[in-house]
């Protein structure tokens, strides 16, 4: 998860970057740190750094860090020329390297020799049965063949032994609900906010997915912590707005009104909006009105 | 008619360059959009697209329901409705109209019954570059009386602008997927405009 200002930071070196302004380096550290997914600028920049010898000796060790790096990029927009060279460079500077031969393993994954990737890590795991980033790829691999409950196979197995990973959490929860397993998907948010209780973003979508759910009881509860996300995020966060006015509207709906419902905290959601709309989106005000208006909150 | 089994579908040029664009910006995941337009005669006249979302929560009903009430809302004055929705898989290969999709797309046939869901055909849209086609690179689906959603003949859809392929590929060598924006992206930040106003000006 990226904060705001890491978000407005990457855009700006990002832009710096194919402007030809350089910090090349900067960019390709950062999104290494934030752990993103930006293999065709990584491919295209890492590559231009490495060609460049007075650049690259100037990295000093951090030179190999690179080359890993420009390699999964290049196997991520499929290179597979550039990252076999990669590879190559790494596997004669690093022999018998275990963190190389996941690169050709992922190499083989990338290639399509799924049968012969699986071999590989399965060795390598023999080794190295706490690798977390092997068992990952198990389950890249089971994602990538389409083998959807196989990777929620793998990547339940892969709980049981690393239980604080959140984002193998997260994963698992957002292929539940890819499959539309949404109790399921309910099951990992309560074990995030258990773990990380003041992460907004695991309250939110908590919510979502009880409100997908339905029935009274989930919807009394997706309010409550949309209202808890409006909390941590200091009353900025559109989404968990907008869920709190169409909980209500769906709560209204079901108990016709009978509910003496707290329509107060719902009001403060729809006039967090307008006045939101009015100042950031004002040629999209008129709209929000009438959808608040369908939702029969203002 | 009662089915969508006699129409035909007649895409406008931007809608449909919206919805491949959208696609190709969020290459790692899913992504759908809805289509707008209107019942003229037995054609369906698809005028525009939004896309609404790339995030691996597209099964999720919240957003969905805003964005589907926000899009009514604004198109309604404009005498459009919404006519279809379009989904892109998450992997390259898979050309299977998931449960999601189906859903939404049942959602959107309750409302107009001569709805047609599109799907993209990845194959289909990077053979255009060697091979110019005219056809959209699209699977097409409607609803027939058997209440499932049937794979129509690829010359049930065509683009209102023969050249549109074309325009598309001139696009995508300019990489002007980076100017779209999506419900998902406003949801983010309300001044980022999913009409997408600006973006073939």
């Amino acid at each position: 998860m990226v904060s705001k200002t890491e978000e407005s930071q990457l855009q700006q070196l990002e832009n710096q970057v194919e402007n030809g302004g350089g910090g090349a380096w900067e960019y390709l550290s950062l999104v290494r740190k934030l752990k993103l997914r930006r293999s065709d600028k990584v491919l295209k920049h890492g590559l231009t750094l490495l060609n460049d010898s007075k650049q690259r000796s100037a990295l000093g060790a951090d030179e190999w860090t690179l080359y890993e790096q420009v390699a999964i990029a290049a196997l991520d927009c499929q290179s597979l020329d550039v990252a076999k060279d990669c590879i190559k460079v790494l596997q004669k500077k690093f022999q018998d390297s275990k963190r190389v031969g996941r690169l050709e393993a992922m190499l083989l994954e990338a290639k399509g020799s799924w049968a012969e990737a699986e071999k590989a890590y399965s060795s390598l795991l023999e080794d190295n049965p706490l690798d977390q980033v092997i068992s990952m790829r198990r389950v890249a691999m089971a994602k990538a063949r389409g083998d959807i409950l196989g990777a929620i196979d793998w990547l339940n197995k892969y709980l049981e032994i690393f239980m604080a990973d959140h984002d193998a959490w997260r994963e698992l929860a957002e292929i539940y609900v890819s499959l539309q397993m949404y109790k399921q998907a309910a099951f990992c948010y309560e074990e995030l906010i258990l773990c990380q209780p003041m992460i907004p973003l695991h309250h939110l979508a908590y919510a979502d997915v009880l409100y997908t759910i339905g029935g009274l009881e989930n919807l009394q509860t997706a309010k409550k912590y949309y209202a808890s996300t409006i909390e941590l995020t200091g009353g900025k966060n559109i989404r968990a707005l907008f869920g709190l006015c169409l909980c209500s509207s769906a709560i209204g709906q079901v108990t016709k009104g009978r509910n003496s419902e707290d329509k107060e905290i719902s009001g403060l959601a729809a006039a967090a909006l307008e006045k939101d709309y009015k100042k950031n989106s004002p040629d999209k005000a008129s709209v929000l009105g009438s959808t608040l208006k369908a939702l029969k909150l203002n | 008619m009662s089915n969508g089994g006699e129409c035909r579908y007649v895409i406008g040029q931007n809608a449909y360059i919206k919805l491949i664009l959208h696609a190709l910006k969020h290459k790692t995941s899913a992504v759908n959009g809805v289509l707008l337009g209107r019942l003229s005669g037995d054609i369906v006249e698809i005028t525009d697209s939004v896309p609404l979302f790339h995030s691996s929560q597209i099964g999720l009903l919240p957003p969905l329901e805003i964005a589907l009430i926000m899009i009514e809302e604004y198109y309604s004055s404009q005498g459009l409705s919404i006519v279809g929705y379009f989904h892109a898989n998450e992997r390259f290969d898979d050309l299977e109209l998931g449960t999601v999709a189906k859903n939404i797309a049942d959602h959107v046939y309750r409302y107009f019954p001569q709805a047609a869901v599109l799907l993209l055909d990845n194959k289909k849209l990077g053979a255009l570059r060697n091979k110019k086609d005219k056809a959209p690179v699209l699977q097409i689906y409607t609803r027939d009386s058997s209440k499932s959603w049937k794979q129509a003949e690829a010359d049930r859809m065509t683009t209102k602008e023969p050249s549109a392929n074309i325009v598309l590929l001139d696009y995508t060598s300019s990489e002007k997927w980076n100017d779209i924006v999506d419900f998902d992206d406003h949801l983010d930040d309300i001044s980022k405009d999913w009409l997408n106003s600006e973006l073939f000006k």
